[in-house]
């Protein structure tokens, strides 16, 4: 839940982690869809077209979805997880942070990604779903997010890029930058879902769940995170995988839903680049882990990802992928 | 009188010489000029550093090779097709190269446009004189790339200088390179980006280029001011690896240093780095 305090605590969450499925319990419900076979340290399972393979730790930490229907996938990855509601209480008010940065292929996040999370939210009960954006309309009309979202039943909320709109956030535990400024209507929410698409990006070799937070903070706050030597300058670059990690300790989704359908591999993050096509949504709450295994969709490893790294040193989240639950499931 | 007239034409020649080139509005096609192709949307326009409005998160690699202005517009066909074409002003030939290279990879498909030109699935790019053109269709159907060749000639068409590559890429040993793998770099951002695995503190070179080779290897040449910069640099590489923790190959020339990253042993670096030697010295 966020508070107004700035302060954001997760009873859902904790909840939800309290009551993490165990590897006993995932068996006798794998059994009812018919596990089929034990390959190494994952399973495989086959059943009705369903296919669900699992590796990693005692409970389901990240869910990823496979399948031609995105907006299949990304329901099957949250009901996963134990279902929506186990995130939204009756009556949130939910922001959702879709990336709509630009209009080329594999460079937003999927219409029926965010379809699906919105009607989740709906059915879960959310007395309203607030997609929360800086950009300006045109970003969200060339993209034809703004259709999407608004036919989703979700509401649009430009909020213009003045300092009066966004609040000061005193970072605790930073190491590279002390305060943001987040929108303060983000702070009207119960619940967050971060919804990034993720794909290559020119300064950070890739982007993910993290660093789709800047789209929370001001921008000439996330300028902040550039040094002026940021391009030349190898210690000014990892000031800004500091920043953005930083920024996480601040700002904690309630549940993180990764488009990885189709994205680009090059010429990130505005593209045209280089479309790979892995079909897949992921969902979970740690997201270390999510980023970690979206970094192995296009031959990358979380350990390559400074980011990721310091993340994971600084204890957001799990960078070892074998020490993470994940469940595949190919629809 | 002689002098009032030499002053007149030093005045007016920057500015000719900039109508020579032309401007990305110039450049752009106009509705008649492409069979079945017409304008759609407003046109946008982004100098400076106004490119951040356009590209959030992604508009300093242009600032680092140098960027002027870009120009937006889009494009429908009567099937109801659509291509956005940029064209992108940089600094010189030079720097929409150095763009260009960095777009674009050896599996896409190279077209004579412009310079150098290259198709993928759903967009192509490519530079002539200080332009760089990058145009995105949103489906892969054969009317839409009919679409990106077609506005992409208009535009080549209408653009009145060429260019040359930068001298350092006939630097990079032709034998076993593959086609279209070049990465020229001019900062640290497009030498980062320009090999998966890098992350090499290389700093102070004027400019560098990028080449992969079928032994599974890529060379890197870069430039300094002088000798002992490259030196100096060579000395400060000792114990450096690569994203992976590989280790690698590396030599210096006069002012360039050379560098063999990814599969390649002892004698196949050294052949490399004397094959560059040879060519510099030519």
């Amino acid at each position: 839940m966020i508070f107004p305090d700035g302060k954001i605590r997760f009873h859902e969450r904790r909840d939800f982690m309290d009551k993490k499925i165990g590897r006993r319990e995932f068996f006798k419900r794998s059994a009812k869809i018919g596990i089929s076979a034990a390959v190494g340290y994952g399973f495989v399972s086959c059943s009705g077209g369903e296919e669900v393979v699992s590796t990693g730790g005692d409970s389901v930490d990240v869910t990823v979805a496979t399948g031609n229907d995105y907006f299949a996938n990304t329901v099957k990855a949250v009901e996963n997880l134990g279902g929506m509601s186990k995130f939204v209480p009756k009556d949130a008010r939910v922001a959702i942070l879709p990336n709509s940065q630009s209009r080329h292929p594999g460079t937003f996040t999927k219409a029926e990604v965010i379809h699906a999370v919105v009607e989740m939210c709906q059915k879960a009960g959310a007395a309203e779903v607030n997609c929360l954006t800086w950009l300006k309309p045109e970003n969200w009309e060339a993209s034809g997010l703004d259709v999407a979202v608004k036919e989703a039943g979700a509401n649009l909320k430009f909020i213009a890029a003045e300092e009066a709109n966004f609040k000061v956030v005193p970072v605790q535990g930073w190491k590279a930058h002390q305060e943001l400024m987040i929108m303060k209507e983000f702070y009207n929410n119960d619940v967050f879902i971060d919804m990034p698409v993720t794909k290559d990006h020119a300064g950070n070799k890739f982007t993910g769940t993290m660093k789709n937070l800047m789209g929370l903070n001001y921008r000439p706050n996330n300028r902040l995170f550039h040094k002026e030597d940021w391009a030349t300058n190898p210690e000014s670059i990892q000031f800004l995988d500091q920043c953005i990690v930083d920024m996480n300790k601040a700002v904690t989704p309630t549940l993180c839903v990764v488009d990885a359908t189709e994205f680009i591999t090059t010429n990130g993050p505005f593209g045209p680049g280089e479309l790979t096509k892995p079909q897949k949504v992921i969902a979970g709450v740690d997201r270390v882990a999510i980023d970690a295994y979206c970094t192995t969709l296009w031959g990358l490893t979380g350990e390559e990802i400074y980011a990721i790294k310091l993340g994971f040193e600084q204890g957001l989240g799990e960078m070892d992928l074998n020490k993470v639950r994940i469940e595949q499931i190919t629809a | 009188m002689i002098f009032n007239i030499l002053l007149s034409v030093l005045l007016v020649l920057p500015q000719a010489v900039l109508a020579d080139q032309g401007t990305p509005a110039d450049v752009l096609p106009k509705d008649g000029d492409i069979e079945s192709w017409i304008r759609h949307r407003p046109q946008q326009h982004y100098a400076g550093e106004a490119l951040y409005e356009y590209i959030n998160g992604g508009a300093e690699i242009y600032h680092e090779y140098g960027f002027v202005q870009v120009i937006v517009q889009d494009y429908v066909n009567d099937l109801g097709k659509s291509v956005s074409v940029e064209i992108y002003e940089m600094t010189s030939p030079a720097s929409a190269y150095g763009m260009y290279t960095f777009k674009t990879n050896s599996k896409g498909k190279r077209i004579s446009i412009g310079c150098d030109a290259q198709l993928a699935d759903y967009y192509m790019n490519f530079w002539k004189g200080p332009f760089l053109v990058t145009l995105t269709g949103f489906d892969e159907t054969e009317e839409t790339r009919e679409g990106l060749l077609n506005i992409a000639k208009s535009v080549s068409s209408k653009i009145p200088v060429g260019g040359k590559n930068p001298r350092i890429v006939s630097l990079l040993p032709e034998e076993d390179l593959v086609a279209q793998s070049y990465k020229y770099f001019t900062g640290f951002l497009g030498l980062r980006n320009s090999h998966p695995f890098f992350s090499l503190d290389i700093l102070g070179f004027e400019e560098g280029i990028k080449g992969d080779y079928f032994g599974g290897f890529s060379f890197f040449l870069f430039c300094f001011e002088g000798e002992q910069e490259s030196r100096k640099v060579f000395q400060s590489m000792k114990g450096q690896k690569d994203r992976r923790g590989r280790s690698f190959f590396v030599a210096t020339h006069r002012k360039y240093l050379m560098m063999v990253l990814g599969d390649a042993d002892q004698l196949e670096a050294e052949r490399v780095f004397d094959r560059a030697r040879e060519i510099i010295q030519e």
